[in-house]
């Protein structure tokens, strides 16, 4: 793996994201929306019954977006190659998967940190919410198991479109938001119906956001640490899936097709 | 030395349940310093073998050694010397040609970027269209741009798929001249792709023909023409040639064609004699203004290997 290989590719994602306005709009436009929609919402239900679920909401919408923006950033970046075709120049270069891939995670990470850090002044702003005041313990695991579960994700979806194309590229949008109700970011797991609560109990997203409720309202069944270890099989098998696409890949000679 | 081994490649796909063959055992080797063309109809396996080589695709079987190495296990020298171009795959059409050819220089560890970009924009003249991006580029442009990066790491050796489709003739024949120039100073060896046959017989030192995924011959242009006996006769005459048309069919010879005084036939010059022919036209009363004896292009050869597979 080479540094200079990666910066190149980070230049690439850089110049995509400032000649494309769609790319810079995602980073902010959709997570203040989200930000603002249950901004309104939590005062509306505050209103009307005395009760808060401000935190709660704003908590979910801002950690919701490191699943988000790391999970879908691999895909959409991978089919901006293949809707170029330029993963035919990229894979004949001396750039390996891992540090295509890499660059990718890098990217990824500053677009994420940059929506977080702006959509917590604006939590701040306008609804006087302070996501810093949650346990720094707490915060640095839930990011970090956030992140690491979203790039599982995002190689789910890359090895599918290494091995079936852009046709299926509707997942890079979709994986996240079918993930989402089950992970309860806006409601707690009991709320769930029991066919669905085993569904939430596997993904680790949801004992992130069980935890967020346990520390803001006292109750919750989260379990971080397995959420970290669920977290870490998603990602190996993931990652061994990703690998077997992109040999499969290049059996098939999906980087040189002309359509 | 050899800049390219191949030996024994196979290459197949599955498609709806049927195995198609796309390179079937094919052996060649490439000197360095050598361009060599690889000719065939669609579908013939040029691509193919061309993007195995290029590390896009793997081999069923076979083994392939690149500028002296396994490029599998020396990934890193094989791919630092060597680069591909082709016209059907244009560069990233969100960035601009110079972003784009930026990217790939620091992909390739380029030193001097800036100054290596500026002279391959002014080689291909698209010094003026550096900061526009490739998708709002005409298709020569883009065609253009994806050579600049295919030159972007001086590499040992080159693999060009095609690369002059869409451009127009003088950017075509400037582009010939570019590829012959670069490859006289840096002695590069090339592997190069082409409908075109002109210029295959302009930059080739030697010709691999491809057929059906297996490779029918590799010889010299030179060569190549030698194997094609037939030669076509063009005669101007001094009247209508309608009556010489019988005379010639009688004769055993092939009438190509024939309009008002023109008349074009093929002869084998392995067993037919051009001067004992007209020796004996002109004696049967032909008015003969002009003669022109067309020897075999590379289209010709084309043609022949075409004819031969019917």
């Amino acid at each position: 793996m080479k540094f200079y290989r990666i910066t190149a590719l980070l230049l690439k994602y850089y110049y995509i994201s400032i000649n494309r306005v769609d790319r810079l709009f995602d980073i902010l436009y959709w997570p203040i929306l989200d930000v603002l929609l249950w901004g309104f919402t939590s005062a509306f239900i505050k209103d009307i019954s005395e009760v808060n679920i401000l935190s709660m909401a704003l908590g979910g919408v801002i950690l919701w977006l490191f699943v988000w923006r790391s999970g879908q950033d691999i895909a959409v970046f991978i089919l901006e190659d293949f809707w170029s075709r330029n993963l035919y120049h990229l894979f004949s270069s001396p750039v390996r998967l891992t540090e295509h891939i890499l660059s990718i995670l890098i990217w990824g990470v500053i677009r994420a940190t940059v929506s977080f850090i702006f959509l917590s002044l604006l939590a701040y702003g306008l609804y006087a919410f302070n996501i810093l005041t949650l346990p720094i313990l707490f915060m640095a695991s839930a990011i970090a198991i956030l992140l690491l579960f979203g790039w599982a994700m995002g190689f789910f979806i890359t090895g599918c479109i290494f091995r079936y194309g852009q046709r299926i590229q509707v997942l890079a949008w979709s994986v996240v938001w079918v993930i989402q109700p089950f992970s309860c970011v806006f409601y707690p797991l009991s709320a769930l119906p029991a066919w669905a609560q085993p569904i939430a109990k596997i993904l680790p997203t949801t004992h992130v956001f069980e935890t967020l409720r346990s520390i803001l309202f006292g109750y919750g069944e989260g379990n971080l640490l397995y959420a970290l270890v669920a977290t870490l099989v998603f990602m190996a098998v993931t990652s061994l899936f990703l690998l077997q696409s992109f040999k499969h890949a290049k059996r098939s000679g999906m980087f040189a097709r002309h359509d | 030395m050899k800049d390219i081994v191949v030996k024994g490649l196979c290459k197949s796909f599955k498609s709806r349940g049927k195995t198609i063959t796309a390179v079937d055992d094919v052996s060649f080797y490439v000197t360095k310093g050598e361009i060599f063309g690889f000719l065939g109809a669609n579908g013939a396996g040029k691509s193919t073998t061309i993007n195995i080589l290029a590390g896009l695709l793997t081999q069923d079987k076979g083994t392939v050694k690149l500028c002296g190495k396994d490029p599998y296990k020396d990934w890193e020298y094989v791919k630092n010397r060597m680069n591909v171009s082709t016209a059907y795959f244009p560069l990233s059409d969100v960035l601009t040609v110079r972003q784009n050819l930026r990217v790939y220089a620091k992909i390739y560890g380029v030193k001097d970027v800036e100054a290596k970009i500026n002279q391959l924009l002014e080689d291909f003249e698209l010094t003026a269209l550096g900061d526009k991006r490739v998708n709002r580029l005409s298709s020569g442009e883009r065609t253009r741009t994806a050579l600049c990066k295919g030159f972007i790491n001086d590499p040992q050796l080159l693999l060009l798929d095609e690369c002059t489709v869409g451009l127009d003739p003088d950017i075509a024949e400037k582009t010939r001249r570019l590829i012959k120039e670069y490859q006289k100073r840096t002695n590069c060896t090339i592997l190069f792709t082409s409908h075109y046959m002109h210029e295959v017989e302009e930059l080739c030192d030697r010709v691999a023909f491809m057929e059906e995924g297996k490779i029918v011959t590799i010889a010299t242009v030179d060569e190549l023409k030698k194997r094609v006996t037939k030669h076509k006769v063009e005669l101007t005459l001094a009247e209508n040639g309608d009556d010489l048309k019988d005379l010639l069919k009688e004769e055993g010879l092939t009438v190509l064609a024939g309009r008002d005084n023109t008349l074009i036939f093929e002869v084998d010059v392995a067993s037919d004699d051009v001067n004992t022919i007209v020796q004996q036209l002109v004696k049967q009363g032909l008015n003969l203004k002009d003669i022109h004896i067309k020897k075999p292009t590379l289209d010709d050869i084309f043609i022949h290997f075409a004819r031969r597979k019917k």
